[in-house]
């Protein structure tokens, strides 16, 4: 315990003597500008919709396709620059603008796409945000898993103390009996002859014991039985040994860029291969095994990473992963319903996907484990779809909150038809 | 007394076979070869195998394959490489299109999911044509297995630059001989089509022939003579206040699908008045349930029929009047006459049948009714039916003759659906080079040189021009399954047009059509409209000349009407098994084609109909002989059928169709020479032995005095009292009479955030079937095939009862003093009076509100949701059936099998092409589970998942389910009882709205409104 908590301290530190300077400013900032949190905020996330596919956010340096963009990285522009470059760069280009032109020279002449849609207020608040840069959270939450691991583990642990002490016990005891026994010139019995004796006196204690047996056997079958057909921590070799640890956590890829179905359709989708070559048509080789998974994209689609083309009258080679989240098919269920409308993140039902090499299933998909949720899950009352209709249940439930079992979550009909 | 008989088993025995003998002492004549399966004696006995091995071997085996069962086996997710921008895989995407099949055109919305059309309802921007069933189901023919996977080169898959070499050779080959190429095609109403046709025919010097197989050649001829102009105008239904149809079926087949709606407009009693609708015909139609005064006729009577309404209103319009008997419905057509004289301008006066003379006079009392311009629009013409009887008879000459050098068939099957099939096929043999562009290899295709598949309209583009100044699209919702090529493609690349029609037809629309519009918008749209100019006709025919070819009656001889089905058409989509599932409206008979019959008549000759034991229903079988020609029919009797007329099926009897068409009745095309579709000089005699076994879904025929099921009035009381016909039911309490509702041991349900209704409107309802078909690809509704149709298992969840009258009511008995038994055994029997009427009543889940299933499952695996519907939950039941026999409306169906994956339903279920078309939203029930109609419970969860989505109110017409955007006559709504601003929530008000069977008290959320008939 007191190690950990040293090497926190020691950790902390560490940070504060390597952001000192960017922490302050953020402080200052922050105590400027009341109003700005919330649109930093907004800003992170609209970054990481539109600009985290080929942008970290993060010193110059650290390229994905474009430069890696912090404070150092726009302090050079004005910001009507950066507005009219981020809108349509291609455009600034052609007006012959000497800086525009410097940077699209840089980049290998590779164009940005184009944001047009983006109003001022977007990007003030992205601009904003890559001001501030992302928390750095890496090591905070190093040390609170190595805490957590350590609660998890506590009761297990402790029992086996208490049975060790216990056995101890015994044995001190019956040894202390025996010393006791042997001075008085009495003959010895071991602890074992002595626990057979008792048992054998004493009939109740093997009716205990079977009753103890047939219980715990049952519970056991039981259990079993329930887990037929749930898959929880199911966790196949993929085709591509795709790491959402590097996507979604490292880069901070929004889940909704590739699963872009989450919010609109019942199946969040596994991203075609075109959405892969957004990124990956300049990316094309990795740290560890990158560069031989990548090559299977490019084989998928038919893609000279040389050339930087696409081979013409190539045989596209569909990806055929392996599915790990199967619903039944009498079970109906709606990404766009959990996301968009009720609000659920991703990790609510997914785990911690971003710290997954290999995904795994992470929950059992249970229709138990669903009607738990729908149990305790409020709904938004503020959709306007709802609006008459919580006069009724304010009445009705007195002011309790409204679950999604009080509209109906529970009713069989909602996800078997 | 001794007995000197000889009691013998068998002849050998009395033929003193020695064998017998043998057999006497022994049970097996030879030693059994037991050597062979248990071997060697000793071997055996050595064996370390020993019975107690085999045990465990056997126990273990079990045990592993169990075990192995038990793995979860490994699912594919397979993503596009490259994504279409506009799907989203789970959201359907809906686009406009078109269909015309050479009878039937509607403009339709096609719902893609992942790129498969699986459903499809009316385009609301255009406003001609309709949806029926054959439309509704047309999307199944696209995943039917049936289809040419390749070009066929005299038999033979081939590919289309070999084939497209050997035609063009044929073809130029032709060209020099100086014999004829033909084309020989169905109406064409596609205007880039005719185009590409005229650039052939201008190239090969080639001939256009059109016929269509449910011809209205003599129509089109008789408004030539009587007009001067070979058209078939448009006919307003909205705008008549009486309709006098002779023989015309226009709720079913007659010209145009969009009838149903037209006349449904005009039938409103809300409004105080309703067109009234007069029928002689001598089948009973689905027009002539439909009507409010019908009269059944002998068909070779019809005539004279109107001969007699042209002298009663020729004497009311004071010209002179034509010499003929008088008519036995004199009184019946005085009415008539008046009624149409009243409404002078605003009435209309049709027919049916092929007969020229028949049509020449409906003109002329048109005319003198003044509806010409004013009901009858010949400014707006329809483009559906253009063939001509004559041309296709010189054809068949010409290539008896030897004339023809090519013959290029396009849509059409002339072996079997022309009476001179046989000629045509000799004639064929004396074509040098013949093509066809059928998808299948139907009756001609087969008899073909070349099949030049041609693609389903799901797979093209293609445009359309039904009427006067409307122009539709018809664009592609699917990539070619198979490796066919379009007609249109075919026919360019034969005559140096090159091999892009889309291009070819989007430079059509552009130089031709479009003008300023936009070709998206037009193509969104699905639809563009032309200002037409108004075509006055002049009238200019002298009546004398048709008098006695009317008046000809075929005295005592018996007639023959041949008659399509709603289901099945002309027998193109025979394939087709939603289609031949879908009960006759009439005779609700599935499967088959029969010799429909008066039960007068059959009485007379002898001919019956009987039911068996499990129910179903058999009948006698007959050789029907007309002209040399006979077939072998069964009889089923037919309530309403004219007396010595008999009535039978086109459609039937194919070939060449696919596994589920082929051999279902029999074909009565060849029965239809000269395109006559009635046929008089009938001979019937009864095969003796023989029984036919018929599958029907409904046997019963009269409410049996309950009339309290469809409720029923006429206008005139109506227009007194609101609720005629629907008074309030009491029931006798210790409190004194109360309201059945008012009567009850449960509690209410919440009703606080939506209530679904359904209401169905009977005075709307024509009972076409469209709804059906609709649930069944909604659904995934099963189809079961006849057997089990015949064992009362149909799956369909949406049924249509149909009910005829009875002329034994319990006044009637009280007054003759009859006995209750032979009251009730009266009461079944349909009327044989000429007033039979028949009403119609569509019968789902009703969702009620106290549910007789909910109280009896054991294992609430049927339960009621809050917002009034009746859930089935397919894995939760055990089907005990339980609730299937509590319920009083008998609309739960069993799954006595699992009728996908199964070859003893070779359907579309069974094949993997086949269950593209299955909706994904749906749950493909398993055996040994009961479900029903859940309301298209998926498309209320979508709307509602939309509108929070979008973060608004759910509003009216949002949510809708199959059967009511099926239902082209508006008869069904759907909507949210709660929603005060809603349609259903004003139908349930209506006075005329009632609950089904309102006594038992199980506050069912389907409504249903009385029908109303515009009687005096």
């Amino acid at each position: 315990m007191l190690e950990s908590v040293l090497l926190m301290i020691r950790q902390l530190c560490k940070l504060y003597r390597s952001k000192y300077l960017t922490l302050l400013t953020l402080l200052f900032i922050c105590t400027l500008n009341f109003s700005f949190a919330q649109s930093v905020e907004l800003g992170e996330s609209l970054f990481s919709s539109n600009c985290a596919s080929c942008h970290y956010a993060g010193p110059e340096d650290k390229k994905l396709v474009g430069p890696g963009l912090g404070v150092h990285t726009i302090e050079k522009y004005s910001t009507e620059w950066l507005y009219s470059w981020i809108r349509n760069s291609s455009a600034l280009i052609a007006s012959g603008d000497e800086q525009a032109i410097a940077v699209y020279e840089e980049y290998n002449k590779v164009a940005m796409s184009a944001f047009t849609y983006l109003s001022d207020e977007d990007l003030t608040n992205i601009l904003a945000y890559i001001e501030v840069g992302p928390p750095e959270v890496v090591s905070i939450s190093a040390g609170e898993s190595v805490l957590s691991q350590e609660e998890s583990s506590d009761p297990r642990i402790l029992l086996l103390i208490i049975l060790a002490i216990l056995i101890l016990f015994g044995l001190i005891l019956s040894g202390v009996k025996n010393s006791l026994k042997d001075a008085k010139g009495q003959e010895t019995i071991g602890l074992l002859e002595s626990a057979i004796i008792w048992i054998k006196d004493t009939p109740v204690v093997i009716v205990l014991f079977c009753l103890f047996l047939v219980f715990s056997g049952g519970r056991f079958a039981w259990n079993e039985l329930l887990a037929v057909g749930v898959q929880q921590g199911y966790q196949p070799e993929q085709p591509i040994a795709f790491s959402h640890k590097i996507h979604a956590g490292e880069n901070g890829v929004d889940c909704n860029y590739c699963h872009s179905g989450a919010r609109h359709s019942k199946s969040a989708g596994v991203p075609s291969v075109n959405v892969c070559m957004n990124c990956h048509t300049y990316i094309n080789s990795g740290t560890i095994s990158g560069t031989e998974e990548i090559s299977k994209i490019y084989n998928a689609i038919g893609f000279d990473p040389e050339s930087k083309t696409y081979i013409e009258g190539y045989e596209q080679k569909p990806i055929k992963w392996v599915r790990i989240h199967n619903l039944p098919d009498l079970a109906y269920f709606n990404h766009s319903q959990h996301v968009n409308v009720a609000g659920v993140e991703c990790q609510t039902c997914h785990g911690p996907i971003e710290e997954m090499a290999v995904v795994e299933q992470y929950s059992p998909l249970t229709m138990g484990w669903c009607i738990e949720c729908h149990r305790e899950t409020k709904v938004d009352l503020d959709n306007p779809y709802y609006h008459d209709l919580n006069e009724n249940w304010v009445k009705k439930y007195h002011g309790e909150d409204m679950t999604a079992e009080k509209i109906g979550g529970l009713e069989c009909g909602k996800c078997h038809y | 007394m001794a007995i000197n008989k000889t009691y013998f088993q068998s002849l050998s025995q009395l033929a003193n076979n020695p064998k017998l003998d043998l057999l006497q002492e022994k049970e097996f004549a030879d030693q059994l070869p037991t050597e062979a399966f248990l071997g060697d004696e000793d071997k055996l006995s050595e064996s370390s195998t020993s019975r107690r091995d085999f045990l465990k071997f056997l126990g273990f085996s079990t045990a592993a394959a169990s075990l192995a069962a038990c793995e979860t086996p490994i699912q594919k997710v397979i993503p596009y490489v490259v994504k279409p921008e506009e799907t989203i895989a789970g959201i359907a995407n809906w686009y406009a299109s078109s269909f015309y099949d050479g009878n039937d055109f509607a403009s339709l919305l096609i719902k893609n999911r992942e790129g498969r059309p699986i459903f499809l309802k009316s385009n609301d921007l255009c406003e001609y044509g309709g949806i029926n069933a054959r439309v509704q189901a047309s999307v199944l023919n696209l995943y039917d297995t049936s289809r040419l996977k390749d070009p066929m080169d005299n038999g033979v898959s081939s590919s289309w630059s070999q084939v497209d070499k050997k035609i063009i050779q044929g073809l130029s080959a032709n060209n020099i001989s100086g014999k004829g190429v033909v084309i020989l095609s169905s109406s064409i109403i596609s205007p880039s089509t005719n185009s590409v046709i005229k650039a052939f025919v201008r190239k090969y010097k080639a001939k256009h022939v059109v016929y269509d197989a449910m011809s209205v050649s003599a129509m089109l001829d008789a408004n030539l003579e009587s007009y001067n102009r070979r058209v078939i105008p448009t006919y307003l239904f909205e705008k008549a206040d009486v309709v006098a149809s002779f023989a015309a079926d226009f709720l079913g087949d007659w010209l145009d699908s969009g009838h149903g709606k037209n006349f449904a407009a005009k039938r409103n009693p809300n409004n105080g008045s309703m067109s009234r609708h007069y029928q002689f015909e001598s089948n009973l139609s689905l027009t002539g349930a439909n009507a409010d005064y019908r009269t059944p006729v002998k068909a070779s009577e019809m005539g004279l029929v109107l001969l007699n309404l042209y002298n009663l209103i020729a004497k009311k319009a004071g010209v002179s009047l034509v010499k003929v008997v008088l008519s036995e419905h004199r009184n019946t057509l005085q009415k008539m006459a008046d009624d149409l004289w009243k409404s002078k301008g605003k009435s209309l006066v049709i027919a049916g049948g092929n007969n020229i003379h028949i049509h020449l006079l409906v003109n002329a009392i048109n005319d003198l009714l003044n509806n010409t311009g004013k009901t009858i629009d010949f400014s707006i013409q329809s483009n559906l039916k253009t063939g001509n009887d004559q041309h296709i008879a010189q054809l068949i000459q010409d290539m008896n003759d030897g004339k023809i050098g090519a013959l290029i068939a396009y849509n059409v099957n002339p072996v079997y659906n022309l009476a001179q099939g046989e000629e045509f096929t000799r004639g064929l043999g004396k074509v040098d080079l013949s093509i066809s562009f059928a998808e299948k290899l139907d009756e001609t295709a087969a008899k073909m040189n070349f099949v030049c598949p041609d693609h389903n309209y799901l797979e093209c583009w293609n445009d359309a021009n039904p009427y006067t100044g409307i122009y539709a699209l018809v664009q592609p919702t699917i990539h070619p399954l198979f490796n066919t090529r379009q007609a249109q493609v075919s026919l360019m690349s034969w005559s140096d047009l090159g091999d892009d029609y889309y291009s070819y037809l989007k430079d059509y629309w552009r130089s031709n059509i479009l003008g300023v519009t936009s070709w998206n918008s037009a193509l969104h749209d699905g639809v563009h409209k032309l200002k037409t100019k108004e075509k006055p006709v002049k009238f200019k025919t002298s009546v004398a000349n048709i008098v006695a070819p009317l008046a000809n009656l075929s005295g005592d001889s018996i007639d023959l009407v041949l008659y399509s089905k709603t289901g099945l058409g002309s027998g193109e989509f025979a394939n087709n098994p939603w289609l031949q599932e879908l009960p006759d409206p009439i005779s609700k008979t599935t499967w088959d084609n029969y010799l429909t019959i008066s039960p007068r008549f059959a009485k007379d000759i002898g001919l019956n109909n009987e039911y068996v034991s499990n129910g179903a229903l058999d009948g006698d079988v007959v050789d029907m002989t007309i002209d040399g020609v006979t077939l072998r029919v069964p009889i089923l009797i037919q309530p309403g059928q004219a007396y010595k007329t008999v009535g039978l099926a086109i459609g039937y009897g194919r070939s060449g169709s696919g596994k589920a068409g082929d051999g279902v009745g029999v074909n009565a095309f060849v029965l239809a020479k000269e395109f006559k579709s009635i046929l008089s000089g009938v001979s019937l005699t009864k095969v003796e032995d023989a029984v036919h076994e018929f599958a029907c879904t409904q046997l019963h025929h009269t409410m049996m005095g309950r009339d309290r099921i469809v409720k029923e009035t006429t206008l005139s009381e109506f227009n007194k009292d609101p609720r005629a016909g629907n008074e309030q039911m009491m029931l006798e309490t210790h409190k004194g009479p109360q309201e059945p509702e008012k009567i009850t041991l449960w509690e209410e349900h919440d009703r606080d955030v939506h209530w679904w209704n359904l209401s169905i409107d009977l005075n709307s309802c024509t009972g076409c079937g469209a709804c059906i078909i609709a649930c069944h690809a909604e659904n995934n509704v099963p189809v079961v095939g006849k057997e089990e149709i015949r064992k009362s298992r149909d799956m369909h969840w949406l049924r249509i009862d149909r009910y005829y009258s009875s002329d034994m009511t319990e006044e009637v008995a009280e007054e003759e003093g009859i006995s209750s038994i032979d009251k009730f055994l009266a009461m079944e029997v349909a009327s044989t009076s000429k007033s039979l009427e028949v009403v119609f009543q569509p019968v789902m889940c009703q969702h009620c509100n106290h549910a007789p299933c909910e109280t009896v499952c054991p294992v609430a695996a049927t339960t009621h949701s809050r917002e009034g519907l009746n859930h089935m939950t397919y894995n939760r039941c055990v089907g005990t059936r339980y609730c299937a026999n509590n319920c009083p409306y008998k609309v739960r169906r069993f799954n006595w099998f699992n009728y996908s994956d199964n070859d003893q339903f070779d359907f579309y279920m069974n094949e993997d092409l086949g269950k593209m078309v299955l909706n994904p939203d749906v749950t493909v029930r398993s055996r040994g589970v009961m479900e029903k109609c859940s309301m298209c419970i998926q498309n209320i969860q979508k709307s509602k998942l939309d509108a929070k989505k979008e973060r608004r109110k759910l509003k009216d017409g949002d949510v809708d389910c199959a059967c009511a955007t099926a239902c082209d006559t508006g008869a069904m709504v759907f909507g949210d009882g709660l929603d005060t601003s809603s349609k259903v929530y004003a139908q349930a008000r209506d006075p005329r709205s009632y609950h089904l069977l309102e006594e038992l008290n199980t506050q069912p959320s389907v409504w249903y409104q009385t029908k109303i008939r515009n009687k005096a």
